[in-house]
């Protein structure tokens, strides 16, 4: 007779009896079933690398799977933009394809190290680093004051800097 | 994530370090103001490292050309919970309200109801300004309008509209079942355009007649020229639709005495990016017809024929405010 417990879970048990359930629940917020197959299994990896005791397993996966979900469309959405914006540049401006890709790569990295902030704090952030606003201008714009942009920008450091630890 | 929390310690550390550097940069720091920043950053390792940090979260934000970087970062914001939320209806229906199905033909509903997910065979979207036809075979097509997302199975001839606008025809050939979040239409001959708000969707009829069934409450007929919204609580009033009106399937935006708001509304559907106004103009009124296929022309033609200046600070970013108040 076995002293030690059972364990409740094994990987692979886990794996048949969520796997499909997961993969559909993604699948009906995705545009195809491709991506869902990709977040279900980046899901998983997920799940076997954390290791943690699983007393409710599908609530796990699940909000692991929401994560992941958001972060695909954020990706996406940013990729988007990013494209659009390529396509409206004047030809001589535009860069090449490896400038594009590396370009892409760090403004994804930008765009997740900013997840996070209130909308007008982001902007007023934006504003600040990329256009090179004053902190009158930037107030004067989202219609605040300047002790507020103030505040603002000193978030958004400090959220940064969080985030980069 | 796996990451333990930072301690209080260093939360304070770098609380300080933003507080300095926003300090720094608002331009209002007095001499005075930098010989303190000074003595911080030199009382303490950890300070001097923070401060450092920070100027490489600067240093990482000058890297980016700024018209790409804003276009991209400082895009309109993702709706997380409508992500999260959308679904077909068939996860989300509350079991009474499927009573209502039943007075369609039972095998239509049987099939609705016990449809496997892996059935949804054919999924199409088209991005924002984007307009596609599609043939559908036995006599049946499907236009869909910007930023539509539709579920299509040949099969079962069913097709979902999970976001935007469609007009689906059936001509000659055997019935269509157009699936929505708050209900259910049949066309056996005619066409009917169906367009997805946030909570109702609207239903138009353009040719032939086409039964509509709500999640709750009796099943319609429209015919031609006639308008329902449904919600979760059932259908609306039937309204007329002005059957001559051009609109986006021959590519026009048309507005008959629409206020400005209410007209970019319609406008910023079609373009990319943000387009906002301010409250001084929305009231003012538009009448015509404008292609959708230059949006930037529709927005020059505003500002030829009402009191308002068009402001562009990208091609993303576009504000109309009365021409008075321009700065």
């Amino acid at each position: 007779m076995s002293t030690t417990a059972a364990a409740p879970h094994s990987f692979h048990d886990l794996y048949r009896d969520h796997h499909s359930w997961l993969e559909n629940w993604l699948r009906r917020r995705l545009d195809n079933r491709w991506d869902a197959a990709d977040l279900s299994h980046d899901t998983f990896l997920r799940l076997h690398a954390s290791e943690q005791p699983l007393s409710e397993p599908r609530a796990y996966l699940l909000t692991l799977g929401k994560r992941l979900l958001i972060n695909f469309y954020q990706r996406r959405s940013l990729e988007r933009a990013y494209l659009d914006a390529l396509a409206a540049l004047p030809e001589e401006c535009a860069p090449s394809p490896e400038q594009r890709c590396m370009l892409l790569e760090a403004l994804q990295a930008l765009d997740a190290l900013l997840d996070g902030l209130p909308k007008q704090v982001r902007r007023a952030f934006l504003w600040s680093q990329l256009e090179g606003l004053t902190y009158g201008q930037i107030a004067e714009r989202l219609q605040v004051s300047d002790r507020t942009v103030k505040r603002y920008m000193a978030q958004a450091y400090e959220h940064c800097l969080l985030a980069e630890l | 994530m796996s990451a333990a929390l930072p301690s209080a310690d260093t939360r304070h550390v770098l609380h300080a370090a933003a507080q300095w550097l926003a300090l720094m940069e608002s331009g209002g720091a007095s001499a005075e103001d930098e010989a303190r920043l000074q003595h911080w950053r030199d009382s303490d390792q950890r300070h001097e490292q923070a401060w450092q940090k920070a100027q490489q979260v600067r240093a990482r934000f000058a890297g980016v050309p700024p018209t790409l970087g804003l276009a991209s970062l400082d895009r309109p914001p993702l709706d997380r919970r409508q992500l999260l939320k959308r679904a077909l209806g068939i996860a989300v229906v509350a079991p009474a309200a499927w009573l209502a199905y039943r007075q369609l033909p039972l095998a239509a509903w049987l099939a609705y109801r016990q449809l496997p997910l892996a059935a949804w065979s054919a999924d199409v979207q088209t991005a924002t300004g984007e307009h596609r036809q599609l043939a559908l075979g036995e006599g049946a097509s499907l236009q869909l309008n910007t930023a539509t997302a539709v579920d299509i199975d040949g099969a079962a001839r069913q097709v979902r509209l999970v976001d935007g606008e469609l007009a689906l025809s059936v001509q000659g050939g055997p019935a269509m079942t157009l699936l929505t979040t708050v209900g259910l239409v049949q066309v056996s001959d005619g066409e009917v355009c169906a367009r997805q708000y946030s909570e109702q969707c609207r239903i138009v009829v353009l040719r032939g007649v086409a039964q509509v069934q709500p999640m709750q409450g009796p099943a319609l007929q429209l015919r031609a020229g006639q308008q329902v919204r449904l919600g979760e609580h059932g259908a609306g009033e039937v309204q007329p639709w002005d059957l001559l009106q051009a609109d986006w399937r021959t590519g026009v935006l048309s507005a008959q005495n629409l206020n400005l708001a209410d007209f970019l509304t319609e406008l910023g559907r079609y373009r990319p990016g943000v387009l906002q106004w301010s409250p001084q103009v929305a009231a003012l009124r538009v009448t015509g017809s404008f292609r959708l296929d230059d949006t930037d022309r529709i927005l020059s033609l505003l500002s030829a024929s009402l009191p308002v200046q068009v402001q562009s600070r990208t091609r993303y970013w576009i504000t109309v405010q009365g021409r008075d108040n321009a700065a």
